[in-house]
This record gives C-alpha cells, structure tokens and sequence, in this order.
C-alpha cells in the first residue's frame, strides 16, 4: 500500500464516474429516442448532480447525514475494488465476495439514513429494496459459486483473465449461457431497472428511499448510484463477457451491456415486489441451480470445452 | 493448577455467590462480575498448557478446543454480567440467579474440558438444569418447560450413545473409546447421529429449533444474550466432538458419498442448511426484537454446524470463527435490546422508535454488531462468512451455499427491522424524557463493540487459536500470512479493506464538508403528500415491515403446532390404550381373552 496506490485510487474513481455518467447521458437520450422525444443534451447528467451538489438542503439528525456519507464512502471503496482491463488499484482486493459485501456497506448506509429521516415513505422504499436485493442477489451468487468452483479462484480480474485467454468462445456468455441469462436478469434487478424497480416505483409511493433528500445529500446519492451501476456492469463485463484487454474495449462492453438492460427496462412493465420475489424464485434460480450442476457434475464448459 | 482453580473459582464461587447475594443482591451481581471476568484471565493464564485434573470422579483435561470455546463462553459472560446489577431488583430471584449464573459458566467451562464421558455428560446436565431454572425467572414458564424438554431429549439421546460406546469399548475415556470403536458402518452411523443428538437440540438445528425463540425471547433480558451467545454454542462443541474427535469422515468411509462428503454427515449439513432458510424467514416476520434476534441465532447456528461438520481446512475454520463472531455480535445485539428495554419497558418493535434521538451510543453499538452480524464488511462476521462461503465454493456445494446466500441476504433485512423501527424513525411523545443507558451497560457494549471491529480487521488474532485447533485435530491449517489469508481459491486482506473503506469514507467526508452546510428540522417536518400529521407515532413506519415479502409466506404451518399435533396424536394413542387394557370393563378383558385365543388356535392351525 504506496500513496501511489490511493492516488490511483482516487483517479480511477474519478474516471469511473465520469464514464458511467457520460453513458447515463447518452442513455437518457437513448431512451428518449425509444419513446420518440428529443432527450436532454449527453451532460445533462453532469449538470444535474453538480446543481443538486451546490444547494444547501436540510437535515433530520446526525444519522442522516453521516448514512449519506457512509454509502458514498462504501460505494467508492468498492469501485476501487473493481478491476478493469488490467488495472488494479490495490493488487488483491478483486475478492468477488468482498466486492459483493463492501457494497452491502453502502447499501445499508443509504437505507439507514433514508430511515432516519423518520418518513414512512422512505422505510417503505428502502423495506422493497431490500426485498429486492434478497430475490436478484440468490440466483447470481449462485451463478458466482459456480464459477468460482470451476475457475479455481475468487478473484473477478482473474476470471475474466481465464475467459480472455481462450477468445472469443472463451467468454462465459458461451461457456455458461444459463449461467449468463441469470446473471443478465439480475442485473435488471441490481440496477433497480424496470420490471425490478418497484422500490423506486415513480408515481407509486412518492419516490421510495429517496423521497426526503435534497440539496447536497441528493447530489451524492446520485454519484453513488451512478457508481453502484458502475459497480454492478462492470461485475457482469468481467464475470459474462470476459472484460477487456484494454480501457476501450472493456468499455465499448460496458456500454452494450449497459444500454440493453437499459432498453429492456424501456419496454417492460414493472413487477410489484412479491411477484418479483418469486419470479426470481423461480426460472432464474432453477437455470443457476442447473447451470451450477452441469457445470459441478459434468464439467460442461470448464473441462470439456475448445 | 491453574485449571483445578478455574473450576474450584466457578463451582464454589457459584455458592458463595449465593450466599453474598442474600446479604446484598447488588454485591452478589458484582461477584458474578468478579468471578466471569476473573475466569477469562485464568484461561489466558494456562493458554497453551498441557494441564490434567481429577476432582472425586471427575476428570479433566485441557485441549486447544476446549479452551477456545471457553474462552469464548468466559467473554459473553464476563461481558454480559455487568448487566446483573442493573436487573437485581427486575427478576424475581436475585441471589439464586447470581448463583445459577455462575454455575452456568462453571458447567460449561468443566465440560469443555471433560475427560471422560461421564464427566461431559454430568455437567452438561447441570448447564441444562441451571440455564432452565433462570429462564422462568423472565417472562414466561412455558418456554422453560419447552427448553428443558428438547434438552432432554438431546441428552437422552446422547447418553444413550455413551452407554452404547462404553458397552462395545469397556471405556468412558472420550479419545480412547472413539479410537477403541470398531463397529460396522450401520451400527456406527446410529452411535454418530445418537451422539451428536444433544449437539443438534442445543444449538437448534431444525426441527429442534422450537425452543430458542421461546426461551430466548422470555428469558430475562440478561440471560438471552447468554443463551444466544454462549449456551448455543455447546451444541457446536458436541457436533466438533461426533465429527473430529469421534472421527466420523473415517467411520463413513464406505458410506454412501455425496460430493465427497459421507451421506449421513451430509444430511445433518442439510438440516443445517434447512436452519439457516427457516431462521431467517421467521425471523424477518417477528414483531419482538429478541424472538427476532434468537431466530437469527438458529440461522447462523446453520452456519456453525456446516462449518464444523466439514472439518477441512477452509469451511471448517469460518464455521470456527463464526461460532466467536456471532457470539459477540449477537450477544451485542441483544445487551442493545436489553438497555432499550431498561429504558422503556418493551423489546416490542412497534411500540419504540427514534431511540437513536436519545440513546446515540446504544444505536452505534447496534450498528456495529448488526454489520457484523449481516457478514458485511469491516467486521468480524463478514471474515468468518468469507470463509465458509469460500470454502463452500471450492468444493461446489450448491445446495448448501444457497441456503448460505439466502440467510447471508435475508439477514440484511432481518437486521435492518430493529434499527429502522426501534433506533430510527420517529421518537414517540413518551420517550421524549429518555436518558442514555447507564454507564456499565455502555462498558461492556463498546467492549464488545470494539472487539468485533478488532477481529474484523485484524483476524488472525482468533484465527491463530483456530490454527492451533486445526493441528491439534491433524487438519490442514487455514494459511494466515501477515495481515492476510491466503487460501487456494481466494485472497483476504481485512485491513486493506478496511483501510480502502475508510480511504472511501474520507472521501466522502470531504466531499460532504465542502458542500454548503445543511439546516436542521425537526423529524416531523417531512414530505407527507399533502397530508397534515401532527402525531409522531403515526408517521412511524414498524409494524408489518416486510409485507409483501412476509405474504408469501404467512400460511406455512408452524413447527410448534406441527409437535402440538403430533402430541394430541400419542394422547389419543395413550387414551385407546388405556380404554383397551387397562379399563375395568369385563367386556373388553373377555374380548381381549377370545381374541387371543382365537388367534393362538388358528395360528396353531396354519402351522
């Protein structure tokens, strides 16, 4: 751990905010197309967090501001976690169960405070989210488990090094394309995008976790979700679709990647959240547990492949 | 000598106890202080000792595992007995509750370090009995019975597998008989599953898991984080005893094998397995903070007697770690609930709220041990379950490590509930006046507090104890280097992460401090669509939290009634017998007669 570490760190997160904020940009207007309109300019994004940033807002009590800054502060650590291409900001860290868990901190940070604003509203909203979590989480671990026992390592920069190595073919899209499926449609659900998103549920109630914030606290809840999505494509980029050799191409994935779960979300309605509990219960955890036995017993895709 | 002390302090001290408590009950609680700590600093005396005792017929022995496990015992109970003196004047039997404390303590420490059979099994049954009297001293008298019935069942069990032992080996020295046993493979899976019988009961495998949120959530509130953080882990010391030093893998070489794992250990992971789903689901729904943190203790008792069960070198050492982890952490949480309910009288979660307005530390603590409690990052808890799902992982047993994911995620929610409703949301009018818990309540929580963070950071600490057991039971050892753990398929640094999270934090922090500052308002001034609501209890948001979710599973029938059933079922059985031989009706005698004569003649006929 050099200082030359953190200041890598550091601009690493940087750039992972500028990048996936420049696509939320250009994803807006994606949508807007999608729903014939004009959309915002790509950096409308930027303008937006650097406005909601620049106001003073309120506060209801030390809890609720310091759960704002605990989920930042999670969320960035995990960010630095993630390895990209080669780059690593800290040599080890790319545990995918530390990933996965770090990021719980910022998750729990933001349920905390929201709760502490002491709106029903928000308790609500943060109650779906975390039902949520417990249907699109399951299945992906298990998908993560799989991979794990067949790769022989824990680290995500390694596994998509393994994939990589072997080309194209090589990806886990080819190799476990169930095991891709599940770990696509829980994207769905870690992104909160529609039909997944019903704790954010606009026009439902209020606006779910969210409801109370303003100001500041608003502008870093939006750089931590737009981290959190970093966080998360970047997961199934390096996990599915053997991330990438270099910035650029880890990058152009990103994007598809990131731009299909976003159309998908433009065209579906949305679940209420005990039905997205047990749609999660059902097909998608069935094709991870069959993926997973394929792969335990038969080696399909590990051993007996190329 | 130090042991023969350590055992002569605790069963003696258990009646002096007694005795100062009758002259003053706030002296008595300041004893079990005394003795509990004094316990915990002369187990670090004979640390590493190869020390041997016999007291009439008793004997003992000291090993790794046992002093680990007392260790771990001699914590919660040092840790939890400041409490006694604040709850002197609340429990019906002070002095006689000081004494049973102690004993509790003293049982389990002579039994950790137990010989022979015969000693484990006495003072084994002297924790039951001593734990079972205090827990009536709380709420409820029912829950006791439940408690000392499933027990008993347990012991049963078990002594009948030490009398089976000792009939086929002619000893009731526990390494040798288990060396000495040399039996058919039928008749040595019956001994393991009669054995680790009281294991499974203590530690509240399902379907034995009846009795943990009965007992828990009506002991009194000093006691259930003795219960949830001491007592449980008995049963996890029997299932190390069936499964190492009994050395099950060995004996069930020829069994059936399932992913490498002999079948009859493998079931018992499943019932582990089964613990963890029905803890966590129960638990989400509970509206009592302590019956929801005593389901979250069957939960993470799943993940003990997996760990354990595996004996190998990764799982088996979370499952180890985990036992220490959870201890702490859910001792915390409930010495939390406990100084709630001090303050307020309840450990209802709808009746409380905004209790962080008032009691900012007793939150902190809760925070902490909840984080460490969800497996989260940087705590104790989130290593140990780095372990054990790690290890779950490198030998791809997915069914298991489902249930590992589902209770690791599920417990998020289950946490969450008591810190939404209890410290956070809004205060109600009549808490207004609440102070803080008193200051030896805070000791011991930011103790325990810091210790949970320690470990988290730093686990070699513990996991230099666990090494040490995994030589003494001949297994590969988990490979620690520096501040990190390496093992084949992974890699931990637990103070990187925490320096990088805090690296994160700091960052954040700034970002917040350079940002115009915020303004103050109440908490009753929030957006409400509209409506006006003046009444606080009325915006607070407690009661059915998990709605949707709870729904799916409202109608599942209960395993309670299940046994309720099952009991009406021998009555009616009993009373048919009874009407059948033992009525005073000569009818039915004369028809029992021609009935046994006629089959007599006949079957007399055929042959």
């Amino acid at each position: 751990m050099t200082i030359m570490n953190f200041v890598n760190a550091f601009i690493f997160v940087l750039l992972a905010f500028a990048f996936q904020t420049s696509i939320t940009g250009i994803n807006r207007k994606v949508m807007a197309r999608l729903q014939k309109r004009r959309g915002p300019r790509w950096y409308q994004q930027f303008l937006d967090i650097f406005k909601a940033l620049s106001k003073s807002s309120i506060s209801h009590g030390w809890v609720y501001d310091f759960g704002v800054i605990m989920a930042l502060g999670g969320i960035m650590a995990t960010v630095i976690f993630i390895p990209v291409a080669n780059f690593r900001a800290f040599p080890n860290t790319d545990n995918i169960f530390i990933i996965t868990y770090v990021l719980a901190v910022g998750m729990l940070g933001m349920a905390m405070s929201a709760s502490g604003s002491g709106n029903p509203w928000a308790s609500i909203g943060v109650g779906r989210a975390l039902t949520n979590m417990l249907a699109y989480e399951v299945p992906f671990m298990i998908v993560v488990v799989t991979m794990i026992f067949a790769f022989k390592t824990a680290s995500v920069g390694e596994i998509a090094e393994i994939q990589r190595d072997l080309g194209i073919f090589g990806w886990n899209l080819f190799r476990m394309p169930l095991g891709t499926i599940v770990g696509l449609i829980s994207l769905q659900g870690m992104l909160g995008k529609k039909p997944f998103d019903s704790f954010i549920a606009p026009a439902e109630i209020a606006s779910g976790p969210m409801v109370e914030y303003g100001g500041k606290h608003l502008g870093m809840l939006f750089i931590l979700h737009d981290l959190s999505t970093f966080i998360e494509v970047s997961l199934i980029v390096n996990l599915f679709f053997g991330g990438g050799s270099n910035f650029l191409e880890f990058g152009i994935k990103y994007f598809i990647v990131y731009t299909i779960a976003n159309l998908v979300s433009g065209i579906m309605p949305r679940f209420k959240i005990d039905q997205a509990v047990v749609y999660f219960y059902k097909f998608p955890l069935a094709a991870a547990l069959v993926q997973g036995f394929i792969v335990v017993f038969t080696g399909w895709g590990v051993t007996r492949w190329l | 000598m130090n042991l023969q002390m350590i055992l002569l302090l605790l069963l003696l001290g258990g009646i002096i106890t007694y005795f100062i408590s009758r002259v003053n009950t706030k002296l008595g609680a300041s004893s079990t202080i005394v003795l509990s700590l004094g316990t915990l600093i002369l187990l670090f005396l004979i640390k590493d000792e190869q020390l041997k005792y016999s007291l009439f017929y008793f004997n003992f022995e000291t090993s790794q595992i046992g002093w680990y496990f007392s260790f771990v015992l001699a914590l919660t109970y040092g840790m939890t007995a400041f409490y006694n003196i604040y709850y002197m004047d609340k429990i019906l039997y002070p002095s006689a509750y000081n004494a049973l404390y102690i004993l509790s303590l003293g049982g389990s420490v002579a039994l950790f370090f137990a010989k022979d059979f015969i000693t484990l099994f006495v003072f084994w049954e002297l924790v039951v009995w001593t734990s079972a009297f205090i827990i009536p001293m709380g709420k409820s008298r029912k829950a006791a019975y439940i408690y000392y019935v499933i027990s008993s069942i347990g012991s049963m069990a078990s002594l009948y597998a030490i009398l089976w032992i000792y009939k086929l080996t002619g000893t009731f020295v526990i390494k040798d008989a288990f060396l000495a046993l040399d039996v058919s493979l039928w008749t040595s899976i019956i001994i393991f599953i009669l054995f680790i019988f009281a294991g499974l009961t203590k530690i509240g495998i399902y379907p034995f898991h009846v009795w943990l949120p009965l007992a828990h959530g009506s002991a009194p509130h000093t006691f259930s984080p003795i219960l949830s953080g001491g007592l449980v882990k008995l049963g996890a010391f029997i299932a190390y005893l069936s499964v190492v030093i009994f050395p099950a893998y060995d004996a069930f070489s020829e069994a059936w094998m399932i992913f490498g794992i002999p079948a009859p250990i493998y079931a018992l992971m499943i019932l582990g397995a089964i613990s963890i789903i029905i803890g966590t689901l129960m638990a989400i729904r509970q509206e009592d903070a302590k019956k929801l943190l005593a389901y979250s203790s069957v939960a993470n008792g799943g993940y003990i007697l997996i760990g354990i069960l595996m004996v190998d070198q990764i799982t088996f050492a979370g499952g180890l770690l985990h036992l220490f982890a959870h201890a702490i952490a859910s001792a915390t949480a409930f010495l939390t609930i406990a100084a709630v309910a001090y303050r307020t009288g309840t450990t209802k979660i709808s009746e409380l709220g905004g209790m962080i307005h008032r009691m900012p530390i007793t939150y902190t603590v809760y925070l902490i041990s909840i984080i460490s409690m969800a497996g989260i990052p940087p705590m104790a808890g989130f290593v140990s379950k780095w372990l054990i799902l790690q290890g779950l992982a490198s030998k791809g047993l997915l069914i298991l490590a489902f249930a590992a994911f589902f209770g690791s995620i599920g417990s998020f929610l289950y946490v969450f509930r008591p810190l939404a409703a209890v410290f956070l949301g809004q205060l109600a009018p009549k808490y207004k006046e609440l102070k803080e818990a008193p200051i030896f309540m805070i000791i011991p929580m930011v103790i325990m507090t810091c210790i949970t963070l320690f470990i988290g950071v730093f686990p070699k600490y513990i996991l230099e104890m666990i090494v040490k057991v995994q030589t003494e039971a001949g297994l590969n050892v988990v490979p620690l280097e520096g501040t990190s753990i390496q093992i084949f398929n992974g890699f931990l640094d637990a103070y990187h992460v925490f320096v990088i999270f805090g690296f994160g934090f700091f960052i954040a922090l700034v970002l917040f401090l350079l940002m115009p500052k915020t303004r103050s308002v109440d908490l009753m001034d929030t957006y409400t669509s509209a409506e006006f609501i003046y009444t606080p209890e009325l915006l607070h948001y407690a009661h059915d939290f998990y709605a949707p979710f709870e729904r799916l599973y409202d109608k599942r029938p209960d395993t309670l009634s299940l046994y309720k059933k099952v009991s009406l079922k021998i009555k009616e059985f009993g009373l048919f017998v009874d009407y059948a031989f033992m009525g005073n009706k000569p009818a039915v005698t004369l028809m029992w007669i021609i009935l046994f004569i006629t089959s007599v003649t006949i079957g007399g006929m055929i042959s």
